[in-house]
């Protein structure tokens, strides 16, 4: 299975009067999986529904190996977006059952691993004549799960696919898709708010904050750049000259701050009377995106 | 291959930690196979490219080595080599802290001294 490079460029979109992604490039190469964390509003689903030429822009591009992907079947055939399902559909009940989802994928995904979706139905313990409205949310989590690995597509995407699901079947979910990942070296980009359980899974993070693109980094070494510094407010200050600090918290004469800088930089302070402590990619991400809201 | 992995420091350092530390104790022995990139990653749910940086690393330090079309092994002398490794960092990881540590309680040169031999003195009872 060989995946080629999905890229977007100057990516503008807005809905009405609000833009919501602003001039964004992005390149998603092959073999890898991705992780796209971001608030909630910050643009995902819009991103990826672009990405997967299921919602329109407003200027720019999308290609797949250097060809559009709007109205073309050929890279479209190369690509699964598995949307999160809706208890309802149009203005009444989704009264679809997990059957007709699964037909449709066989039908849509010229890839569609039949048997490999027995197995995962039988694992999630899903009936297939039961409707979608009729679903917990954890259920119609897994429905989503089952169709974008069973989909076999060399560019799998799923949009939080966690949400609703217990821990125990959130490890199962990232099991699964390291197993395949394995097996089959296809790219994945995996959304998802549960950011810290998922860090170890992805090989690269994207990070989108108001339509922008903040980081499409290798997850270990955005995370090295980053560290919290505390310790007696002067020799902190002066610790921290030459690193960008991020956020500033202050009780008395002590401070902390969220510092991102070169490596050297950063061990070099461990010479100082401060703490330094690692930061995880949950605080990197809160740090990166939380403009003040957090207390 | 033991031990589990917490967020204190970057995964392909833990990896890479929890190797050699499991060479030092005789779970892989000289020649022998070590875990595979895609092993590791289904046995502690990470990326494979992150445990084959944590693998590579060990290449490069001269303590595993590939056999080509079967996998990664511990090199001659690795756990040597690891203790090596080990000594060089010791200074910066243990001594340089454990002196800073002293200082800020105003421990005198001597009773640091005083307390190290004790500690060696009850560690040689054991």
């Amino acid at each position: 299975m060989n995946a080629g490079i999905l890229s977007a460029q100057n990516l503008c979109k807005s809905y009405k009067d609000k833009e919501v992604l602003h001039n964004l490039d992005l390149t998603i190469e092959p073999g890898k999986i991705y992780g796209l964390i971001g608030r909630n509003g910050a643009g995902k689903t819009t991103l990826l529904g672009i990405l997967t030429a299921q919602n329109t822009k407003n200027s720019g591009e999308v290609t797949y190996n250097g060809q559009p992907v709007w109205e073309n079947q050929t890279a479209l055939n190369d690509i699964c977006f598995s949307r999160e399902l809706q208890p309802t559909l149009f203005s009444g009940p989704n009264n679809l059952k997990i059957k007709h989802y699964l037909k449709s994928a066989a039908i849509y995904y010229p890839n569609w691993d039949q048997a490999y979706a027995g197995r995962l139905l039988e694992e999630f313990k899903l009936e297939k004549k039961k409707k979608i409205s009729q679903l917990s949310k954890g259920q119609m989590s897994m429905v989503t799960i089952l169709i974008a690995l069973a989909s076999r597509a060399p560019i799998t995407i799923l949009d939080e696919p966690a949400a609703g699901l217990d821990v125990v079947m959130r490890e199962r979910f990232y099991q699964l898709l390291l197993e395949d990942f394995a097996q089959t070296n296809r790219t994945f980009i995996v959304s998802t708010h549960i950011i810290e359980e998922a860090a170890s899974v992805f090989e690269r993070v994207i990070i989108l904050d108001e339509g922008r693109i903040l980081e499409n980094t290798e997850t270990e070494e955005l995370i090295a750049q980053f560290r919290y510094v505390s310790g007696r407010e002067d020799v902190v200050d002066r610790v921290c000259n030459g690193l960008k600090v991020l956020s500033t918290h202050q009780m008395g004469r002590h401070k902390t701050v969220a510092v991102r800088g070169d490596v050297v930089k950063l061990e070099s302070a461990q010479e100082a009377d401060v703490d330094i402590a690692p930061m995880n990619l949950q605080n990197v991400f809160v740090s990166l995106c939380g403009h003040g809201d957090a207390q | 291959m033991r031990g589990t992995l917490n967020d204190q420091s970057l995964i392909y350092l833990q990896i890479a930690r929890m190797l050699e530390d499991d060479i030092l104790r005789g779970v892989y022995r000289e020649e022998e196979q070590v875990p595979s990139t895609n092993e590791l990653a289904r046995g502690y749910n990470i990326n494979p490219a992150t445990a084959a940086k944590g693998i590579n690393l060990l290449v490069t330090d001269g303590i595993l080595y590939k056999r080509r079309g079967i996998g990664m092994f511990v090199s001659k002398g690795a756990g040597e080599t690891v203790r090596q490794k080990r000594k060089a960092a010791f200074y910066d990881g243990y001594v340089k802290p454990l002196v800073k540590e002293g200082t800020s309680l105003a421990l005198t040169g001597e009773e640091l001294l005083a307390m190290i031999q004790q500690a060696i003195g009850e560690e040689k009872k054991k």
